[in-house]
């Protein structure tokens, strides 16, 4: 179908989240035009020195390099479209829900609305092949040394899809909007963002109260950086969220809540594909929420979608059976990334308090069987981290340090812990020890809940209680805002991690959970309600702190990968595997991987099962 | 008569309040913050923002409080607006109320057309090979569950026949009735079955009653064929308990259409209700329960009531 031209291996680990250090050097470079292919070439200058390096001295090879295509799992490839490509067509996309809303500052965004909006509108920021941030509807965008101002200027000639021009009062005048959101809000403050100003016609100078490197990520996500109308959304936020106005590919056409919403093309589109094509090339898209798995994928098999999305491992699973077994002609667009599935223990709760039980347990979690009944065999690897081997963050070091599965092993965790006297859940000593298992109520959740219960169950040490609520409910026990966010959880399923920068997820994971934890930190007025496990250690915290305050890749990496090792040795959470998701068409859809950054450079592709539509076609 | 219908109204607000009691109890005990639900985990960072969501939407107040005011605004007919959407309770319900409908009004049709030849064969034929055939086939469509009729006939009509859609909805006002009942035939399928099965045992057992009346035999001796006597003097008297049937089951389809029309994705009520509980958009779920148990009870008294004026024995009791 094509031909590879960039796979994520090798390019990535050097390249990937240099973004700021190529925005300072594509600044320093000349004039704010030519920023954006500077950026690009320092980029992959400095993409290519490890590797030869690493060709002249191979002494120690690793088994699997970061950022290498790790075997027995999904093959993340983003490649250049060699099909010529078509103007027209429709397509229809199955999700797994209907969006809450297509505001961006105002609605909580997953992976099924994300399709529906980043059809409509478009981001300042975009990450590339190598998961470098890029200028979208940014032009350019530098840091100040201390990475506490951010100047960016924006694309000119672009306009709104009912005729307002975007300029930098635009992007000032969302910032309010942004600030008073229900999802702008958190964002902002995660952002540390303080102001918002036109400095220019075109140029907006960011201004945050503490230094961050990975600030262009907050403008790669949607409460921050999706651009809308201001005045429009503040003359109708509710009617927005029915009717949203971007700059984005594809306008509005009719929403039909919980049945279908079509966008069609936008003929002012100020986007345009390598070759100079107007962008996009579709006529319209619609999107259908179809929450049930195996009927979204029937759809797709019966023609009723040409298109649909899936984060789940057994709905992969079945979809290459019907290509390869029953011959479907469809195509599936599979990604491997860096969200992983597992849990948290709960450590400010007892027995969860103690180390002994976490790595005890840890060690009965055998992550092949899990990954098994999650429909995951030969999709997904057991995850050792935060990062996937195909991301340029994974470490060798830390996969080895990893409590793997060892029931002996964690039999003698679990013993010594029982029969210590003063153990910490003041039971007597030798008694079993009682953990609540909580996970969402979905089917393969709940058999690989089974398999971890039986092996908790076999040690003859554990009485397990198994729980499901629904999701929302789920999250709302380890947020435990009644509580001071300590939760009342145990052990709970949990996600984590993503494509973004580490900072985005890592960083409030890691904060002070409590008032009381920051103040003995030292660090008061430092909590964050989303470190889910409670658990704080004051040298991850600092690590993570110090990853946003500079730019050098390899200094960040080896900041991250020190508090992946501290997770390995106090298991504060625990993984099953990494989570492939995937896009199934007609095998005649074409270009989901091969869409570009304005630069030229080829997209990230589609994370989590989310879609850019501008330049999928439909070939005859 | 006036006294049936006060009792039944009497009985109707009773069921309504304990409904919404319940209702609104229960999720009122689910643990965590509906707050979350709507600011997104990132969000509940800014404490500034729960606190004003929280007191927009009166989520401080006592739960006994909160609750005499959503009864007060709800008997003005205001149920109140969703938490997560915007939209007022009344015009989602009152969007998704005619597919949900249609679905269930589809479903009786096609369960009387297949119910009553069977349960009249039955009756006509019984203790006979015809009547144990259709008696297994009726036991065996009662003890399958809808969603696996569903899912069989997205298999065989939508992925290895394509003649149907496998999802979603064509509305009759955009795509025409055609369309419509392209999208409509195969969820409606799936909950005619279980109907088909209640339905024609019913039509069986009170059948066979009738034919043993006087007046049946009469018939017969007076030489009418099988088939009048059937249709004309056996099957409108074995209606009545059928139509009392149908009644409550029409009502409890319009609440009991949540896991066909989630299979489907048919953007009807129970749709809506299933997508709330995933939001913990408490207003909603209220909002919708409390509609359906409304449909329920006063189907039901209308049926009783009915009853009342076609059976003057009830009447007069």
């Amino acid at each position: 179908m094509g031909v590879i031209a960039m796979r994520r291996r090798g390019l990535y680990r050097a390249v990937a989240f240099l973004a700021a250090a190529g925005l300072v050097a594509g600044a320093c470079g000349g004039s704010d035009d030519s920023a954006p292919a500077d950026t690009t070439e320092e980029s992959s200058e400095e993409a290519e020195a490890p590797a030869e390096e690493s060709a002249e001295e191979p002494a120690e090879e690793p088994a699997v390099e970061a950022g290498d295509e790790a075997e027995g799992d999904v093959d993340t490839e983003v490649i250049e479209e060699e099909t010529t490509i078509e103007y027209g067509g429709s397509v229809s996309v199955g999700l797994e829900a209907e969006a809450t809303g297509l505001r961006p500052w105002e609605d909580s965004c997953s992976s099924p609305c994300y399709n529906m909006m980043i059809a409509v509108y478009d981001k300042l920021m975009e990450q590339d092949a190598t998961g470098a941030y890029a200028p979208y509807l940014a032009e350019s965008i530098t840091p100040n040394e201390d990475f506490t101002v951010w100047t960016m200027t924006l694309r000119g000639d672009v306009t709104f899809h009912n005729g307002v021009e975007l300029t930098a009062q635009t992007i000032a005048d969302m910032f309010p909007i942004q600030q008073a959101g229900a999802a702008g809000s958190g964002a902002v403050t995660a952002a540390n963002l303080v102001s918002v100003e036109a400095t220019g016609d075109l140029e907006v100078t960011y201004t945050l109260s503490q230094g961050g490197s990975a600030f262009p990520a907050s403008l790669a996500r949607a409460p921050i950086g999706m651009v809308f109308d201001p005045a429009a959304a503040a003359a109708d936020s509710e009617g927005y969220s029915m009717a949203p106005i971007g700059t984005g590919p594809f306008v509005i056409d009719s929403r039909d809540l919980d049945n279908e919403t079509t966008f069609v093309r936008n003929d002012s589109y100020w986007g345009t594909d390598p070759d100079g094509n107007a962008l996009p090339y579709l006529d319209s898209i619609s999107f259908r929420p179809i929450p049930d798995e195996g009927t979204r994928l029937d759809a797709l098999l019966s023609g009723t979608v040409n298109a649909m999305q899936t984060l789940r491992q057994g709905t992969i699973r079945d979809a290459r059976a019907a290509r390869d077994d029953d011959g479907a002609d469809i195509t599936l667009w599979e990604f491997q990334g860096n969200n992983l599935g597992g849990g948290m223990y709960n450590v400010l709760v007892p027995p969860f308090d103690d180390v002994r039980v976490r790595r005890g347990l840890t060690h009965l979690n055998s992550q092949e069987q899990v990954i098994e009944a999650l429909g995951g065999t030969g999709i997904s690897l057991p995850a050792t981290q935060w990062f996937s081997p195909d991301s340029p963050w994974w470490s060798e070091k830390v996969a080895e340090a990893w409590p793997q599965f060892d029931f002996e092993g964690g039999v003698a965790f679990l013993t010594e812990y029982i029969n210590d006297p003063e153990r910490s859940d003041g039971k007597a000593a030798g008694e079993m020890i009682d953990v609540e298992l909580s996970c969402p109520p979905d089917p393969t959740l709940i058999a690989s809940t089974q398999v971890v219960e039986q092996a908790y169950t076999a040690t003859g040490l554990v009485n397990v209680t198994i729980t499901n609520y629904d999701q929302q409910t789920h999250i709302g026990i380890a947020l435990g805002g009644e509580n001071g966010f300590v939760g009342s959880h145990q052990q709970h399923c949990w996600r984590w991690s993503s494509d973004d920068d580490p900072a985005v997820n890592l960083n409030p994971a890691l904060a002070p959970p409590t008032a009381e934890i920051a103040e003995a930190a030292g660090l008061a007025g430092v909590v964050s309600p989303l470190n889910f496990p409670n658990w704080f250690s004051p040298t991850a915290f600092q690590a993570a702190v110090a990853a946003n305050q500079t730019d050098d890749f390899e200094t960040r990496y080896g900041l991250y990968e020190s508090i992946m090792l501290e997770f390995a040795d106090q298991v504060p959470v625990y993984y099953s595997g990494h989570t492939a998701t995937a896009i199934g068409t007609d095998t005649n859809v074409l270009g989901l991987n091969s869409w570009h950054v304005p630069s030229g450079e080829l997209g990230i592709g589609f994370p989590s099962a989310e879609g850019r539509w501008s330049e999928v076609f439909i070939a005859s | 008569m006036g006294k049936v219908i006060a009792t039944r109204l009497a009985r109707l607000v009773a069921t309504l309040l304990a409904v919404t009691f319940l209702t609104f109890s229960m999720t009122a005990l689910l643990p965590g913050d509906p707050v979350n639900a709507i600011l997104g985990v990132d969000a509940v960072r800014d404490p500034e923002v729960v606190a004003k969501i929280r007191a927009d939407l009166g989520l401080d107040d006592p739960f006994l409080v909160r609750y005499v005011n959503w009864l007060g605004n709800a008997a003005t007919g205001d149920l109140g607006q969703s938490y997560i959407t915007d939209q007022e309770v009344i015009t989602t319900i009152s969007q998704r109320l005619p597919v949900t409908a249609q679905l269930a009004f589809m479903a009786i049709i096609m369960a009387l057309i297949l119910a009553i030849p069977i349960g009249v064969l039955g009756a006509y034929k019984q203790g006979k090979w015809q009547d144990s055939t259709t008696s297994a086939g009726v036991q065996v469509a009662l003890s399958i569950p809808n969603f696996i009729v569903g899912i069989f006939l997205i298999w065989l009509f939508s992925v290895r026949l394509g003649w149907l859609p496998a999802s979603n909805w064509n509305r009759i006002s955009s795509d025409g009735l055609v369309e419509n009942l392209k999208t409509a035939i195969l969820p409606a399928s799936a909950l005619a079955m279980t109907q088909m099965a209640i339905f024609s045992r019913l039509v069986r057992s009170d059948m066979i009653a009738t034919l043993q009346e006087n007046y049946i035999l009469a018939a017969r001796s007076k030489g009418l064929s099988d088939r009048f006597i059937l249709l004309r003097h056996a099957l409108r008297p074995s209606s009545l308990s059928l139509m009392t049937i149908i009644g409550i089951n029409f009502g409890a389809l319009l609440g009991g259409t949540v896991i066909i029309e989630t299979l489907f994705a048919i953007p009807g009520v129970g749709f809506r209700l299933i997508n709330a509980i995933n939001q913990r958009d408490i207003i909603v779920i209220q909002g919708i329960t409390v509609f359906i148990a409304t449909a329920y009870v006063v189907i039901n008294t209308i049926v009783d009531l009915l009853y009342a004026v076609v059976d003057p024995r009830i009447r007069k009791g």
